[in-house]
């Protein structure tokens, strides 16, 4: 196999200062409508089970049969992309690391998130590295609710990374170069990424960097197929 | 004999265990007049509802087999069956499933969609059948068809369309209101078998329009005229219901009905729609395997003077005698006809036919396509297909999940063991998924089925039907047997003991196949063995792989390759190579470092939120791996899988953690390797179980 965590989209944090979000902090990747948001998240989540973290899959839209089905997909990419020849163990080791907690209909309370994991942690001893949160709904998410998020992330010593909906009509931008929605609460957030898709590829580039100015180019060119960086 | 196909709908009504579809099943029949007064399931009157027609059925009150029956519905035939909804019987839903042209998802108004709706859902998919949704239980508190609607969406991942709405609900519902017509409609007499149209109160006729143009935009994607009348604002009913019956022909459209069966509300509207949205015969593309052709896929045709084709789909024991069910695909069968079986191709006289109504029949002197009939005295298995002899097709088997749980059965006295083969006999026959042996070392008779509840069936079935008292021993977990590297060997067999002697050499390697089946590969140059005695060394490997050297049970994807050997002019022969080749099975298994595989179940539990923490605890407990939480509203869906060895009694474990209110389903997954040290204690065990055996 070749080495996927030098080709992961999250190579980008290897421009940043700290070179990772941190456990207790939030980080957000942006992207409009069909450029890959959640195939690049879930490739955030594939860099974390290949290190052999434990993360849970939050999704507060697509049932877990759906949430399934997309890591099977990408994980059959990256098994022909790098040329995995222990797919069975590959695929024990991220199944086994991997847990999916699906919230349908508005059922998602932040109380209700921490006494699941609570539950993962207490019932099942799965203490969680990383979350991903799939679906939040960033244009009528208040501050409330990403606090509430910031405390489980302090509280249960994880690194949380969120996928936000960009549009095409609003080209808003804060004072600190950050686009709507995440221009409204971008203060909640140690890192913000964003996928864009331009005519000459397709680009994660790093708008905010801690409390560290972001470094100039800082970004990587991915593969439009594969989403793994390429030169 | 000349009756339009068209109008024949063949349909199947499945869902999960308790949401009313024998209730539903028992007022359709009520309402078509093929029965005359209305029995509940586990009714006071001691009756039992109609389609429940096993002894046992009526007094567990739930459905175990499928019963056929045929009833009429404006001036349409309509065949149903009624299939069980508990997951360890599954293999009679895939039956009719297989069958059928269209079914009835029944839901209840407030479980919802539950981990059965999934399996069922995802059986109707395999087969491809479309489908009408019946949104029962209005009556009962608690009761939500709108969500029951949102999650057919959502965790079905189906298109719907909502095609009414109640007039009250819980105790308050008084009818329905149709959102095609736009009329309320309510249901009156003792049995609501008289219909009363009227104008939607007041109080609902906003939300009723709002529905309605939900409806018309989903109904409108199927149609361009329809579209084009809603820009036109030129809608009629008949757009609108063509509309649909394209939808859900093609099975990209659910059309939901709601109700209550069991208060007699909504279900002539849902025989309606069966009508207009589910398929007739000629509408399904079905097809069969041509055996002249390399059992190349061709389409069957569904005309009646089509030479004949049918699929026995289900064996029943009746006082009469053996009783086949028959769906006829093309062509016509009349009393008196030959029919060819295509499996051994003997040939069997039509003596008497009969439509099936639970367990009563009506006998009929022939039947044409899209029929489902029963023979009497046709000596069959499940599955085989016939024919009149013009073709030789056969149909696709069934999908038939492997047995994964056996146990012992011990006749109590010489009667009863008669009688048990009896029914041994005839369940294999019934029921793919049963499967029965005699255990050579033990002497026992050994059952094996799908779960607990599905063996547990069976031997009550043998105490009632055929008189045959038994003992059972502890269920015992089917395993496998798998190679984890390569290893080589070489082996000569020899014998000489007067007369001609045996001698065969073979050598080769043994290791785990890719395509996890049995691979044979013959890499012999030079005619170093002569090709006419490969067969019997394949054969002899094969025989190896019943039961394998390191706990006795069969051996999964094995690859055998041989690349050399010799044989003598004199004392080779078929059945030397034969012993040659377990010689040399038995030489390289140990050295192939055989594991023991075990099956895992997908087990999802279904439970009130507060539980989550202690069902989760009770899967860990157990080797299981969660693999997803699903919140919905107060309800937690658990995914999970667990070895089916740790799953015995599960259910009363599961009972008493949550106070009753949770509930689980369970169906093999795939085998998996046992860990180290538990498969050390299972070989103990078993060891020490088969010395037991012997003595």
């Amino acid at each position: 196999m070749k080495d996927f965590i030098n080709v992961s989209p999250l190579t980008l944090l290897e421009l940043s200062s700290n070179k990772e979000l941190g456990r207790g902090n939030l980080g957000v990747l942006m992207s409009r409508a069909g450029v890959g948001k959640t195939a690049c998240l879930i490739h955030i989540a594939f860099d974390k089970l290949f290190s052999n973290q434990k993360l849970v899959h939050v999704s507060l839209d697509d049932t877990p049969d759906k949430v399934t089905s997309y890591y099977n997909v990408i994980f059959s990419h990256l098994v022909k992309a790098l040329d995995i020849k222990d797919e069975i163990e590959k695929r024990m080791l991220f199944e086994r690391n991997r847990m999916i907690l699906a919230y349908m209909h508005q059922s998602f309370e932040i109380k209700r998130l921490r006494e699941n994991l609570k539950t993962l942690v207490e019932k099942l001893d799965f203490a969680p590295d990383c979350l991903i949160v799939d679906g939040l709904d960033f244009e009528a998410a208040d501050k409330e609710t990403l606090q509430g998020f910031k405390g489980v992330a302090e509280e249960f010593n994880v690194e949380i990374w969120f996928s936000a909906l960009t549009h095409r009509h609003i080209t808003d931008k804060n004072e600190r170069g950050i686009p709507y929605p995440c221009s409204r609460v971008d203060d909640m957030f140690s890192m913000i990424i964003q996928l864009n898709s331009t005519q000459t590829g397709i680009f994660l580039e790093l708008l905010k960097d801690h409390d560290n100015p972001v470094k100039p180019d800082a970004s990587v060119r991915l593969d439009p197929n594969t989403f793994l960086v390429t030169p | 004999m000349a009756e339009d196909i068209q109008r024949l709908r063949n349909i199947g009504i499945s869902a999960h265990i308790d949401s009313g579809k024998t209730t539903l099943t028992e007022r359709i029949l009520y309402y078509t007049k093929k029965i005359f007064a209305v029995h509940e399931v586990k009714g006071k009157d001691g009756v039992g509802a109609t389609m429940d027609s096993m002894e046992l059925e009526r007094e567990r009150g739930i459905t175990i087999s499928s019963a056929a029956t045929f009833c009429e519905w404006k001036n349409h035939r309509i065949n149903i069956i009624d299939t069980p909804g508990h997951v360890d019987f599954t293999i009679e839903v895939e039956r009719s499933l297989r069958v059928l042209d269209g079914s009835i998802l029944v839901l209840c108004a407030v479980g919802g969609v539950q981990s059965q709706t999934i399996t069922v859902d995802r059986q109707m998919n395999r087969y491809k059948v479309p489908r009408v949704a019946f949104i029962n239980k209005c009556d009962r508190s608690g009761a939500d068809p709108i969500k029951v609607n949102e999650q057919l969406r959502a965790r079905l991942n189906h298109k719907t369309a909502l095609m009414q709405l109640p007039i009250g609900l819980e105790g308050d519902l008084s009818g329905i209101i149709d959102l095609v017509t736009m009329k309320a409609i309510y249901f009156d007499g003792p049995y609501g078998e008289d219909i009363r149209i009227e104008d939607i109160p007041q109080n609902l006729i906003d939300n009723a329009k709002s529905y309605r143009e939900e409806l018309l935009d989903t109904a409108s994607m199927f149609s361009d005229e329809l579209m084009e009348a809603i820009l036109e604002d030129k809608v009629n009913e008949e757009l609108i219901y063509s509309a649909i019956r394209q939808g859900a022909l093609s099975r990209k459209l659910i059309p939901v009905f709601l109700g209550s069966a069991y208060k007699n509300i909504g279900v002539q509207p849902l025989l309606d729609g069966v009508l207009k949205y589910l398929p007739s015969p000629v509408d399904i593309k079905n097809t069969a395997l041509d055996m002249d052709q390399d059992h190349k896929e061709v389409e069957v045709s569904s005309e009646a003077n089509a030479p004949m084709l049918a699929l026995a789909f289900k064996l029943e024991v009746t006082p009469y005698g053996q009783l086949t069910y028959l769906r006829i695909y093309q062509g016509t069968i009349k009393k008196g006809d030959d029919l060819i079986n295509s499996r051994d191709r003997k040939k069997i006289k039509v003596g008497r036919l009969a439509r099936m109504h639970a367990d009563k029949m009506e006998d009929i002197t022939g039947a044409s396509a899209g029929d489902i009939i029963a023979l009497f005295g046709v000596d069959c298995f499940s599955g085989d297909t016939f024919t009149d002899g013009a073709l030789r097709y056969s149909f696709t088997s069934m999908f038939v999940p492997e047995p994964v749980i056996s146990l012992s059965v011990t006749p109590k006295d010489n009667k009863s063991e008669m009688n048990m083969a009896k029914a041994l006999n005839r369940f294999v026959r019934e029921d793919p998924t049963f499967h029965s042996h005699v255990d050579h070392e033990s002497g026992e008779t050994i059952i094996s089925g799908m779960g607990e509840l599905h063996l547990d069936i069976y031997v009550e079935r043998m105490k009632r039907e055929f008189a045959a008292e038994v003992e059972t021993g502890a269920p015992q977990v089917s395993y496998r047997e798998a190679v984890s590297a390569k290893a080589e060997f070489n082996y000569i067999h020899k014998k000489q003991t007067g007369g001609s002697g045996q001698y065969g050499r073979v050598a080769g390697f043994m290791e785990p196949s890719e395509t996890g089946a049995y691979e044979f590969v013959n890499a012999i140059k030079g005619g170093v063995i002569p090709t006419e005695y490969i067969p019997s060394i394949d054969k002899g490997f094969q025989s190896c792989l019943k039961k394998g050297r390191l706990i006795g049970f069969p051996v999964l994807g094995m690859k055998m390759t041989i690349n050399d050997g010799q044989y003598h002019s004199v004392d080779s022969s078929d059945m030397a190579f034969l012993q040659t080749a377990i010689g040399a099975f038995n030489q390289a298994y140990a050295k192939a470092k055989p594991i023991i595989l075990e099956p895992i179940m997908k087990v999802s539990v279904e439970c009130p939120s507060e539980f989550q923490g202690n069902v989760m605890g009770s899967i860990n407990q157990r080797r299981g791996i969660i693999i997803s939480c699903t919140e919905d509203g107060v309800f937690t869906t658990i995914d999970s899988e667990v070895p089916l060895a740790e799953m015995f009694g599960y259910a009363t474990n599961l009972r008493s953690n949550t106070q009753g209110k949770a509930e689980f389903t369970m169906e093999f997954s795939r085998y998996s390797k046992v860990p180290e040290s538990i498969a050390e204690e299972l070989k103990k065990t078993l060891a020490e179980g088969a010395r037991k055996g012997k003595k």
